[in-house]
């Protein structure tokens, strides 16, 4: 169903689209004029410029304020490069594995899957989570550093899905970790999960703290 | 491997603990036995019977008793033989089998959780499917499908 809608409609922006790019460089407000004194950086010696450097970044804080400047960058960088963790709990990866694979590539969005949680920001919980299950994901997501996102994929990860009723299953993952991010459907086509880590990066975008 | 070639071999080891060997569509029979015996059986199963490999231990709630199967593999007769006991519904314990069949061990501590049915010197009856502390046996008839909630009310605080 996925693919036949994405088919359908006109084609949406991405991330390499240069519309989104244009706004990428509002976000980033730079200094009409130098805001430092120009640096005959070529003239610096190493042990200069770092101090050099810092003075000049300093300045430019000071004049646009970090919430301007520093945190776009923040939100920029953390949303090209979102490293979920590498992991399957049940059918759904499956479709996590495809997404990863030539056809979908999920690679051309910045996602490469880690197989460590300490490497990854992203947990992409993909399948059922069962009680015996659910103390060791919490033990990953806490290893995970911060800034960190949940996307639950699929419906058993959401609410439990078809075994919500079932003596063993946690009826949905933000019972035990904030979620950000929901996809519907069982499984979902790996479309549904590239358009859920689109949205994701939509929300990283307007991250304010 | 027939019915009659099980019976020979295990009535002189069990006696009155072997209440029958019927035949079983697709093994070599279904050897019913009484739990007091069931050391000397599973013993006589793989070292005379040379069934040296045990693929799986299961339980079932008959509501009024309790059955505990085993199943064995016999490499060199090429086939499959059935064990099962009856055990009351409130004294539901058997010897463990993991003393002749390593195998066993998942297995009782599967059937322990699931089917309330004890395994007396097992080495490490823990729960394996369910969390820590679990206080359900699910495959049970009397269980009764819980909200979800409620479920995670007693899962989280035992
Ligand atoms: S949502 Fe469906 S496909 Fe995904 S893990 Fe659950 S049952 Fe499997």
């Amino acid at each position: 169903m996925g693919g036949l809608t994405a088919a359908q409609a006109p084609p949406a922006p991405s991330p390499r689209n240069p519309t989104v790019d244009l706004q990428l460089s509002n976000e980033l407000p730079m200094a009409t004029q130098a805001a430092v004194p120009f640096i005959e950086i070529e003239a610096l010696r190493a042990k200069e410029f770092i101090p050099a450097s810092k003075e000049a970044l300093t300045s430019l804080i000071a004049e646009q304020g970090q919430a301007k400047l520093i945190r776009p960058m923040f939100n920029w960088s953390g949303r090209n490069s979102l490293f979920p963790l590498h992991w399957g709990l049940a059918c759904c990866a499956i479709e996590f594995a495809a997404a990863f694979g030539a056809r979908w590539d999920a690679e051309r969005f910045g996602v490469v899957a880690r197989s460590s949680p300490r490497q990854a920001d992203l947990m992409i919980v993909n399948g059922t989570v069962t009680w015996k299950v659910a103390h060791k994901l919490i033990t990953l997501y806490e290893q995970m550093a911060e800034p960190k996102w949940v996307i639950a994929m699929g419906n058993c990860a959401t609410g439990g899905g078809p075994f919500r009723t079932a003596y063993s299953v946690v009826p949905g993952v933000d019972k035990l970790v904030p979620v950000d991010v929901y996809i519907a459907g069982c499984p979902p086509r790996p479309e549904a999960l590239l358009d859920g880590i689109l949205k994701l990066e939509q929300l990283i975008r307007e991250r304010k703290e | 491997m027939q019915p009659d070639d099980l019976t020979r071999v295990l009535a002189p080891k069990l006696g009155e603990n072997l209440l029958g060997v019927e035949a079983f569509e697709g093994m070599a029979g279904r050897v019913r036995f009484r739990r007091e015996a069931a050391l000397d059986l599973f013993r006589a199963v793989r070292d005379d019977l040379s069934f040296a490999h045990l693929s799986m231990v299961g339980g079932i709630d008959w509501v009024d008793h309790r059955e505990v199967f085993y199943v064995a593999w016999s490499d060199s007769a090429r086939q499959y033989v059935l064990l099962s006991t009856d055990v009351p519904a409130t004294d539901a314990h058997v010897e463990t089998a993991s003393a002749v069949w390593p195998s066993a061990n998942w297995h009782e501590r599967e059937t322990w959780e699931l089917v309330d049915i004890t395994f007396d010197h097992h080495p490490d009856l823990r729960h394996l499917l369910t969390p820590d502390g679990y206080a359900f046996h699910p495959l049970l008839r009397s269980f009764k499908i819980h909200e979800p909630e409620e479920l995670e009310v007693k899962t989280r605080h035992v």
